[in-house]
């Protein structure tokens, strides 16, 4: 019986050991969940899948990393069609932030296109977050993973939104982490997620009803589910206000990984 | 204990396999994706695929895989050549994908004396789930949409997300499987750049009518 006990203790170390390498020492794993999201479900809560997310945003470092091997992301090379002319418009050169690298190196990336930053999360074998993972994710307070209750929560987005972008944006680590271990979801940058272009906020939908009946098919996805939640409504607003070639100076973007399916089913 | 001794047998040997399987890398979808080969499902030879180079601003330049309603694979530079509109639908759509529909027709109309060959219309699905090639085929029948000018198309959800981005369209899939979706439809020049957008449902054609027409005298 006792040898029974060590076995079955070996089996819980050893799926221990599983979980743990499930999630890369980079990302964390955000839990499964159901949050009402400010925009866009006519205040149903919808469903949140487990997902890993990077702990930082994409660094400049990193970003070098990445247009040194891919040229066609480099400045000169990558396609009018994938990223405006405002692409990595802060780095001093080619190749990389050049002569401000140790004040930039490890702050998020910024100038980015949303083609950009899905073909760097694509060649890390990741992809972005969508909406509702990121929304789901940024819930999350120091202490709790659903802050959304607590005025004192908001209150660090508007501290931030009424503050100009810095000159030199920090590094990613020296910022805001939350329950699950990930930096720097607000007070940041702003960042990009895959279905960026779901939010239809666009000017016709916010006059009247049967404008949007025009506009949308299914309509009736407008109305916030918290209007005294500006702090959310400002991201949706500025994501609809997106274009996938865009390159924005607080905007950067981390990548998100599904959940490695249970290693036990096939080799 | 017999049975004990089975069932740790199991177990051990279950453990020990579980512990030594690496977590499988994805596929890595990267940069680096090979050319599609060129023969087709059927084993016929592949389209004449027009080996000009791209500009800067074409569409074509997505190098995602897709599907006619015929459940043909193409690419997206097959289109180069032609003049194209563009839109995109869902056929379970009830209010807004008939009128798109109806809105192309109308257009169509105003180039009754150009060949079917100056002009191609593409709709394409974003509701790839319901949306198979043979609901597309359908579709296209059941609307009856010339098949020589007509083509609907489908990918992964990935690939049409990418593509919707370049044609400034916003979509979300409600929780009742409706799709919100703004209403565009574009026009393409030969080589796949963006001439003319116009939104809305029941726009007058002539706008747009007028930008195909004075695409076609350049060519």
């Amino acid at each position: 019986m006792r040898r029974l006990l060590t076995i079955l203790l070996m089996l819980g170390a050893c799926s221990i050991a599983q979980a743990q390498k499930g999630t890369p020492a980079d990302m964390v794993h955000v839990k499964g969940g159901t949050f009402v999201p400010l925009y866009g479900s006519n205040n149903q809560a919808v469903a949140v899948q487990g997902f890993q997310m990077d702990k930082y945003p994409v660094t400049n470092a990193q970003y070098e990393a990445f247009v040194a091997e891919y040229p066609k992301w480099r400045k000169s090379d990558v396609k009018a069609l994938f990223a405006d002319a405002g692409y990595l418009k802060h780095w001093g050169s080619e190749l990389g932030v050049g002569s401000n690298a140790d004040k930039l190196k490890d702050s998020p990336v910024i100038n980015v296109s949303w083609f950009a930053a899905k073909a760097y999360c694509e060649c890390q074998g990741k992809r972005l977050p969508t909406v509702n993972e990121w929304e789901f994710a940024a819930l999350a307070s120091e202490t709790k993973k659903d802050a959304s209750s607590e005025p004192s929560f908001y209150q660090r987005s508007l501290d931030w939104y009424s503050q100009p972008n810095p000159k030199y944006l920090p590094p990613v680590q020296n910022t805001f982490k939350n329950y699950y271990g990930l930096y720097g979801m607000i007070g940041l940058v702003w960042e990009w997620t895959s279905d960026f272009n779901s939010a239809l906020i666009v000017g016709e939908s916010r006059q009247n009803a049967s404008l949007d009946r025009q506009l949308f098919c299914g309509a009736g996805s407008t109305g916030a589910s918290d209007v005294k939640n500006y702090v959310a409504f400002m991201r949706y607003a500025f994501r609809s206000s997106l274009k996938a070639n865009y390159t924005v100076a607080n905007l950067g973007f981390r990548c998100a990984q599904d959940v490695p399916a249970k290693t036990t089913a096939k080799k | 204990m017999k049975r004990y001794t089975l069932y740790l047998f199991s177990l051990i040997a279950f453990s020990l396999t579980a512990c030594q399987q690496e977590v499988a890398l994805e596929e890595d979808s990267c940069c680096t994706k090979p050319l599609a080969a060129d023969a087709l499902p059927d084993g016929t030879s592949s389209l004449a695929i027009p080996t000009s180079a791209l500009t800067d601003m074409s569409l074509y330049q997505l190098e995602s895989d897709w599907h006619n309603e015929r459940g043909e694979e193409l690419k997206l530079r097959e289109f180069q050549g032609k003049v194209r509109l563009v839109a995109m639908i869902y056929t379970h759509c009830g209010y807004a994908c008939p009128r798109i529909v109806a809105d192309l027709k109308r257009i169509e109309m105003g180039l009754e004396q150009y060949k079917q060959d100056d002009i191609g219309i593409v709709l394409v699905t974003m509701d790839p789930a319901r949306d198979t090639p043979e609901r597309l085929f359908e579709f296209a029948k059941s609307n009856n949409l010339d098949p020589q000018r007509w083509t609907l198309l489908t990918s992964e959800q990935d690939n049409i997300r990418e593509l919707a981005a370049l044609l400034n369209m916003k979509y979300k899939v409600e929780l009742d499987g409706e799709i919100s979706h703004s209403n565009i439809i574009s026009v393409l020049n030969v080589n796949g750049e963006i001439i003319h957008q116009a939104e809305g449902l029941g726009v007058e054609p002539d706008e747009t009518v007028n930008a195909i027409k004075s695409l076609l005298l350049r060519i």
